[in-house]
């Protein structure tokens, strides 16, 4: 019983049409990375379900159920919410300017009565909502290049500004690629493309010796010669190195990899249990998770190519990018390819954050697709 | 329903758009996840031996098992240096560890000045990464206990039980045995590019002085190793005893010394400055060798405080020089048995007087003796130390064949004894003189004049307490060139004998004129040390020679003898002697550095003191000297006489 736009009226409406149209593939896609992570929390905790691999699942669980919820909701809700959602989380934004919570030399969480919330994780959605909306309300020829981008650009500035005074680089670059990515696929003419990527190759040298704290600055040398400290900041991305190096092809077997068991390894249960898989199931179960990640982002952008509205093909391809750059980012860390910044592998890394941010963005995806052929009003600001 | 908006060609052309951009963005995913794969490959197919060796060096930690140190022994296996238990604490920097606080929370567990703890994290943050620093030695057992319990919570800290070296005999052997101190950076740089990694070790000890470092390397051993696996932070997590190397301990290294008169003769020399050697003369086997004032070795070990170093290194008597083996003095009197023997050798008739009226007029001014001894024979001058006969018999024979003989008595050497640090002194001769006055010309000749003080031990002779035992034991012993001997053992090996040398070139006769003028000086009553070398070990008696080295002019000066001239500007005072007189088995030279005038009265009671030991320690001796009185039969004996009364019998007898 597939809906189709040959159903009755209002057929496509009906809730149990919605759950039918969810891409239940690509929940097993996500479900096995998320397994998959928790596999490798229990196993980082000594074969324990405590501190890790239950939260882990308990919350990747509810998440689910979120993402399913969200993909019921009309695409019609998540236009009207872009706008505010992206206000709210600018304004958390500022307000952790002002009173957040300081960790490790940072200013990244807000407490909100209860709940700690990092304002830079609700951007991260309210973003490519934003930008999905302004882009829906564009002529595609004003988008090539135009006095209008200023506004993207703002959208995406601000952001990346206040995330990267936190400071807390790693967010502020996958932010600022994300808007960036979002502004190519909405037709950003290839010329300023090329322009912008040969300004930023000549800003990056100035702007790393010039305006990046004294930690960053050592993390990107370090980076460049990782053997130079291999006791000091060269440390993560030797022992990661060495971590994966000794996986080998089949892994050094569940339980059994001696970098994290024994913390060689640094942050096992976060940013680098990738490394963590890496050795203990060594090169097969690298490339199957890999392959997984491939699926779900090739997925998504199929979902979203296949979007009727501007909107929905916007924001689920911003969601993919952001996804993307994540698994990209923290992929090249781990196997020492980049400078370490914080980027968790997401459904895979420990952190209910991210992992928050990751499922509400798939219950975007899945919004789109069950909604591909609604009609989004493409009138300024218009309520459905 | 409004009309889907597919039909408008706006729409439709941003559709378009955005389906080649989606198709770039996913190709470059691709890419990059390709990229992603390629370097897993790179990483676990191709490098993968090289990582899994480095996984394994993380992994496995060789903890090192530093072996104890070889003992060192006296000549009776008593133990001069030796080990001890020892309580430490230790920290090893590792990353993200907490310096300060740790600190701080081990000054909570055990006593820790606040410069200390200042020091300490200096020292910590300093320190390579993962190499212990000590913080504390000598913990007792409650400090011991109490941070073991709390290291799991502390980590890089760890407390652990090592060896600490001992002296149990403080000073007395400390110029001999010499020390053990930490290492430091110059015995890291002479230990090459690849140092045994025991001296890294924060509780090892290198031997720095005498025995601990003539013989580091036999005394040292080789270090251990365990086997562990251990988690980032150094902790140990399984223990693997199949992979332990066990170490294997430092060789014993026994000396030739005994304990007992080594701790007598520092004992004797109370807080006079000066060396005490004594040889056994019939193997050259070293009984004892002190030099006075000692310091203790313990502290050494234990690394000096500043002015604990400064008051040792600033005192005017100078505990920290060896006066045994480095302290050069003239010979004094106690040369005058090495100018008669060469006297002998020159054909001289040791009948034959020279008269002595105070002094002798030579070369334009008078060579003044220390008394007027009348009319003298070779046995009378040495008796009475005639400085007038040595001066003539000098001049007669030329200071080339005093030379000889000198050197014939050990003079002028550098002996093999095992340990470094000996310096050999001077005896002139033309030669001598010829290459010592080099840039001098006008003063290479040899001046007669020159030949009277060096007939009586003056001028540049300059010899070691050593050297004055050497020659001692050489004329003693009567046939061989015996060499001293200080290292008895090795590991179990016998070092070689001093017996083992050539004959002495006098004939017998010769020795024996000079050994019954020496026997004379202790044993005649108007000998110069007759009062201070009686043993009283009844028929074993001693035979010596005084020696006073002047270390300033007197020609000037009012009196030499004065007591309240200043320690440094007194006269060295000598005395060598050897025992038993008909069977002579022990030697000693004694130097008392700045002891007044007379070699009898500051050398001869320390030199008869130290013999006295030795004597009564020697069973055949104490045999000789222990014979029972030959008593009348028992019958004899009047009923009801208390045996008390035989023993106050002896003042009547004639003295």
């Amino acid at each position: 019983m597939t809906a189709s736009a040959l159903t009755r009226p209002g057929e496509r409406d009906r809730p149990i049409s919605k759950f039918l149209e969810i891409d239940w593939t690509f929940c097993l896609a996500l479900c096995l990375i998320a397994g998959a992570g928790g596999l490798m929390l229990f196993s980082v905790a000594g074969g324990s379900w405590t501190p890790w691999a239950a939260p882990h699942v308990l919350r990747f669980s509810a998440c689910f159920v979120l993402t399913i919820v969200l993909a019921m909701i009309s695409l019609r809700v998540w236009f009207v919410a872009a706008y505010p959602v992206y206000a709210i989380g600018l304004a958390l934004l500022v307000a952790v300017e002002v009173v957040g919570d300081i960790s490790l030399g940072a200013q990244r969480w807000l407490q909100l009565g209860p709940v700690r919330l990092q304002p830079s994780e609700i951007m991260k959605i309210g973003l490519v909502l934003a930008l999905a909306r302004f882009y829906h309300g564009l002529p595609p020829h004003k988008a090539q290049f135009s006095w209008r981008l200023l506004i993207p650009l703002g959208l995406i500035g601000l952001p990346v500004l206040l995330v990267a005074h936190q400071p807390d680089l790693g967010t502020a670059v996958l932010i600022a690629s994300t808007g960036a990515a979002m502004m190519v696929l909405a037709g950003l003419s290839l010329r300023v493309v090329g322009a912008a990527i040969v300004a930023a190759l000549v800003a990056i040298p100035p702007f790393v010796l010039f305006v990046l704290h004294d930690y960053q600055r050592k993390r990107i040398l370090t980076f460049l010669d990782p053997e130079s400290d291999p006791s000091g900041s060269g440390y993560h991305i030797l022992q990661s190195k060495i971590a994966l190096g000794s996986g080998g092809l089949m892994g050094r077997g569940f339980g059994l990899g001696s970098q994290s068991q024994l913390n060689f390894l640094p942050e096992k249960q976060t940013d680098f249990i990738f490394a963590t898989l890496a050795e203990e199931f060594g090169f097969v179960g690298c490339i199957s998770v890999l392959f997984l990640y491939a699926a779900v982002i090739f997925m998504a952008l199929r979902i979203a190519s296949i979007s009727h509205s501007h909107f929905g093909r916007l924001a689920a391809a911003g969601v993919t990018a952001t996804f993307t750059l994540y698994v990209m980012i923290n992929g090249a860390m781990v196997m020492g390819l980049a400078p370490v910044v914080g980027v968790p592998m997401p459904l895979l890394s420990y952190g209910g954050t991210v992992m928050l941010t990751v499922m509400i963005g798939f219950g975007l995806v899945m919004a789109v697709r069950v909604h591909r052929y609604d009609e989004v009003t493409s009138g300024r600001g218009a309520l459905l | 329903m409004a009309e889907p908006s597919i039909f408008f060609s706006e729409v439709n052309e941003r559709q378009g758009v955005f389906h080649r951009r989606a198709f770039l963005m996913g190709g470059l995913a691709g890419i990059g996840l390709t990229a992603l794969a390629g370097r897993l490959a790179y990483l676990q197919l191709v490098q993968a031996q090289r990582y899994q060796k480095l996984a394994a060096g993380n992994q496995f930690n060789f903890q090192l098992v530093p072996p104890p140190r070889g003992l060192i022994l006296d000549r009776n296996g008593v133990s001069l240096a030796s080990n001890r238990p020892n309580f430490r604490l230790l920290v090893a920097r590792d990353r993200g560890m907490d310096i300060d606080k740790t600190v701080d929370e081990l000054a909570q567990l055990v006593p820790l000045g606040p410069d200390h703890i200042e020091r300490l994290k200096k020292d910590i943050k300093r320190a390579p990464l993962k190499q212990p620093v000590s913080v504390m030695e000598d913990m007792t057992w409650e400090e011991f206990s109490r941070v073991n319990i709390r290291a799991p919570e502390l980590p890089g800290v760890t407390a652990d039980m090592g060896e600490v070296r001992v002296y149990p005999f403080g000073g007395a052997f400390a110029h001999v045995i010499g020390y053990v101190a930490k290492v430091s950076d110059r015995d890291l740089a002479a230990a090459g590019p690849n140092p045994d990694p025991v001296l890294l070790n924060p509780g090892f000890r290198i031997g720095r002085q005498g025995v601990e470092r003539a013989f580091d390397s036999p005394l040292r051993g080789r270090a251990g190793a365990t086997k562990a696996e251990v988690d980032a932070a150094g902790r140990v997590v399984k223990m693997d005893p199949g992979g332990d190397i066990p170490a294997t301990a430092g060789k014993e290294v026994r000396l030739t010394l005994d304990a007992d008169i080594q701790n007598r003769a520092l004992e004797v020399m109370g807080n006079e400055s000066g060396a005490i050697v004594m040889m056994d003369c019939r193997t050259g086997d070293v009984l004892c060798m002190v030099s006075a004032p000692s310091f203790d070795a313990n502290r050494f070990v234990r690394g000096l405080t500043t002015p604990e170093y400064k008051a040792l290194a600033e005192y005017e008597r100078r505990p920290l020089l060896d006066k045994a083996l480095t302290g050069l003095f003239p010979a004094g009197s106690t040369f005058k048995p090495t100018v008669a023997l060469a006297a002998l050798s020159a054909g001289v008739d040791p009948a034959a007087h020279v008269v002595c009226n105070g002094g002798w007029y030579f070369g334009g001014r008078t060579f003044r003796c220390w008394g007027r001894h009348g009319a003298q024979d070779m046995h009378n001058a040495i008796k009475n130390s005639c400085d007038v006969y040595f001066y003539q018999t000098a001049v007669r024979i030329g200071p080339d064949k005093i030379a000889a003989a000198a050197e014939a008595m050990g003079f002028n050497h550098e002996f093999d004894i095992g340990i470094s640090g000996q310096k050999k002194g001077t005896i002139p001769s033309t030669a001598w003189k010829k290459a010592y006055f080099k840039s001098n010309p006008a003063n290479q000749k040899w001046f007669p004049g020159e030949s009277l003080s060096y007939g009586i031990g003056q001028g540049y002779v300059q010899v070691n307490a050593l050297q004055l035992a050497v020659m001692t034991a050489r004329l003693a012993n009567g046939r061989k060139a015996l060499n001293p001997r200080l290292i008895k053992s090795v590991g179990g090996v016998d070092q070689p004998r001093g017996d083992a040398a050539p004959d002495l070139p006098f004939p017998h006769e010769h020795l024996e004129i000079v050994r019954a003028g020496m026997a004379a000086v202790a044993n005649d009553a108007s000998g110069t040390a007759y009062r201070q070398s009686q043993l009283g070990l009844g028929e074993v008696k001693m035979a010596g020679k005084t020696g006073t080295a002047q270390v300033r002019s007197y020609d000037n000066a009012a009196s030499r003898n004065s007591a309240s001239v200043q320690w440094k500007l007194k006269d060295h005072n000598l005395f060598v002697a050897f025992a038993p007189v008909d069977d002579p088995r022990y030697a000693v030279s004694v130097i008392i550095e700045h002891g007044g005038l007379g070699g009898g009265t500051a050398g001869a009671p320390r030199a008869r003191e130290v013999m006295r030991v030795a004597l009564l320690k020697d069973p055949e001796v104490r045999a000789r000297i222990e014979q029972p009185l030959p008593l009348p039969e028992i019958g004899d004996i009047a009923e009801g006489v208390a045996p008390n009364d035989a023993v106050a019998a002896p003042s009547g007898l004639p003295t």
